[in-house]
């Protein structure tokens, strides 16, 4: 089978990123930028239009010149096409549709009483996840484009590997405890639940396997692994894919705007999603959908996810035993065996990332969320660009604004902290700045008095240049990934979930969601 | 998309197995690394 489609259209991408990049580059496009507010984004949008432009125009040119014969060069460069397109469309939704949209939202905010945009988390990953899916349904992905798209679950999980990056030893041990006792309940629960109730209803046993994969572990990619231990048909793992998507789907656009409803942090919504929601890529977006300007939700709610994707093979074993008691003649199955051959090996690559980071290649090797601390006067009294010095200590008005906010602070630890920070003008330590975090994300103080204490902890907060980079490029991955699947979200594989299989899922996953809510409500705390 | 429409890999990758999948995912993760620890 020769994969190559004779077209123009991934030369024609290649031109559109290249004039784009070179428009931007020029300053033929400096009213637009400063009109669409994305003034910050002009390095990628060279960097990232010349290079995809690029290639797609070299790719582009080659298959439509060259004899395309059936082979592996074929069938990989035959993925350009569709990548080009995917990178096209995040392009539109992230440099155009998003912030368009946050104007638009902004604007029409005095006659509706509320921005809309915020409200309904029409950011880019929202809005890049619907364009994948208005383009599959409405449109059609393009048959030279088909092949591209099967690469963004490659995308999503590059990113969850880059994402070790980002943690700190110190981090990760104090969530992961939690995260394993969290997910350990939720998922387990989770399994045993359908497993007991598909029974009582009397569904397949293959059909009911596949399915306590998918709604207790990390959705598709779960249903996937456990469907061969179970024997399960591809109509069964079909409706399981369908049942997860959709509710999947509707718990990515409802958990941040019910996490915003009632306060939510970014600690606390991130443990919450990554509990809660079945599918690791809408976990990714609805952290990202909940913090569209940041990645500590989403680096949260990893963690979260990474500890509910290490149980899948702890829960394949558990399915393997249960199937093989149940169904009369199933085939013995070695347990070792299986643990070896579905252990998700890019979760042994997030482990290592995590681990190169740790030793300080990226950051100093304390780095907290990407970013380490220091309260040298080296940092604190500094020189900006023009040369002239800048004074990071707190000024007397700061602290007289604390002061006032003093008596607000009950907690004895958050009082000792706050008056070490008046004392010394300048925060001391790591861990006196996670405490007043704490402080700042429970909206203790006033509004001014959080200012001072964010200022407080930018000043002594600095972010390495490799992870600021890894940073920009785990977003790009994540939003490749999200716009492919959106691609992949047909309305066959949404009305396949019919039935009992929908029935059942749904209901444990919101029995699922709201359990986990209000589980993290009373356990999470904005403090690490 | 229809998994009879692809001979190799499934409807949702190109590769040949969830391990392959992660193995490149590992491949290029490690390559970025090496690239951002160089060069930035």
């Amino acid at each position: 089978m020769v994969y190559t489609k004779r077209t123009p259209w991934t030369l024609i991408m290649g031109v559109i990123m290249v004039a784009y990049a070179y428009l931007v580059q020029s300053g033929a496009l400096a009213g637009l930028i400063k009109y669409l507010g994305t003034a910050r984004h002009t390095g990628e949008m060279l960097t990232l239009g010349y290079t995809f432009g690029g290639i797609a125009i070299a790719i582009g040119l080659w298959q439509l010149i060259a004899k395309n014969a059936e082979g592996h060069v074929d069938y990989y460069l035959s993925t350009i096409g569709g990548v080009t397109f995917i990178m096209l469309v995040a392009f539109i939704v992230k440099w155009g549709l998003d912030p368009q949209m946050a104007q638009w939202g902004r604007a029409a905010q005095p006659t509706l009483g509320f921005n809309f945009a915020s409200v309904m988390n029409l950011n880019y990953v929202v809005m890049g996840i619907i364009a994948g899916i208005v383009i599959v349904n409405v449109f059609k992905v393009p048959d030279w484009a088909a092949n591209g798209v099967r690469l963004s679950r490659l995308g999503l999980k590059t990113g969850v590997i880059l994402l070790g990056a980002l943690y700190s030893f110190a981090e990760l041990q104090q969530l992961g405890k939690l995260s394993v006792v969290l997910i350990g309940i939720f998922v387990l629960g989770s399994v045993g639940v359908v497993l007991w109730w598909g029974a009582r209803r009397n569904l397949p046993n293959s059909m009911t396997g596949v399915l306590s994969a998918g709604v207790g572990v990390c959705g598709v990619s779960a249903a996937v692994a456990a469907a061969p231990v179970v024997q399960a048909k591809s109509t069964e793992i079909a409706y399981t894919i369908g049942t997860i998507l959709l509710f999947g789907v509707i718990c990515m656009f409802a958990f941040p705007i019910v996490g915003k409803a009632l306060g939510m942090g970014y600690i606390t919504f991130g443990a919450w999603a990554g509990t809660g929601i079945l599918n690791s890529a809408q976990v990714a977006g609805a952290a990202l959908a909940f913090q569209p300007g940041g990645i500590e939700t989403l680096k949260v709610a990893e963690i979260f996810n990474i500890t509910r994707v290490l149980f899948l093979p702890i829960i394949v074993i558990w399915l393997a035993i249960w199937y093989v008691k149940r169904e009369v003649g199933a085939q013995k199955v070695n347990v070792g065996q299986v643990l070896v051959s579905k252990f998700p090996l890019f979760v042994l690559g997030f482990i290592l990332m995590f681990l190169l980071s740790s030793t300080g290649i990226f950051a100093p090797a304390r780095h907290y969320q990407g970013s380490f601390f220091d309260n040298s006067d080296k940092v604190m009294i500094k020189k900006d660009r023009a040369g002239k010095e800048v004074n990071n200590y707190l000024k007397d008005p700061d602290l007289e604004v604390l002061k006032k906010d003093a008596a607000k602070v009950t907690r004895d630890d958050q009082k000792t902290a706050l008056q070490r920070l008046i004392d010394n003008k300048k925060l001391m330590s790591i861990e006196d700045d996670d405490t007043l975090r704490g402080v700042v994300n429970a909206k203790i103080m006033s509004k001014e008095g959080n200012a001072v204490l964010v200022k407080a902890h930018r000043a002594v907060r600095h972010t390495a240049a490799k992870i600021a980079m890894f940073r920009d490029l785990i977003a790009w991955f994540f939003t490749f990934g999200l716009v492919g699947l959106g691609m992949q979200i047909t309305m066959a594989s949404i009305k396949q979930a019919g039935g009992q299989p929908l029935v059942i899922g749904s209901i444990v996953g919101v029995i699922k969601a709201v359990g986990s809510l209000i589980v993290v409500m009373l356990l999470v705390h904005e403090t690490i | 998309m229809s998994e009879d429409k692809f001979d190799r890999g499934t409807a949702l990758t190109i590769f040949g197995s969830d391990r392959h999948e992660d193995l490149v995912a590992l491949i290029l993760a490690l390559i970025i690394a090496l690239l951002v620890y160089l060069y930035i």
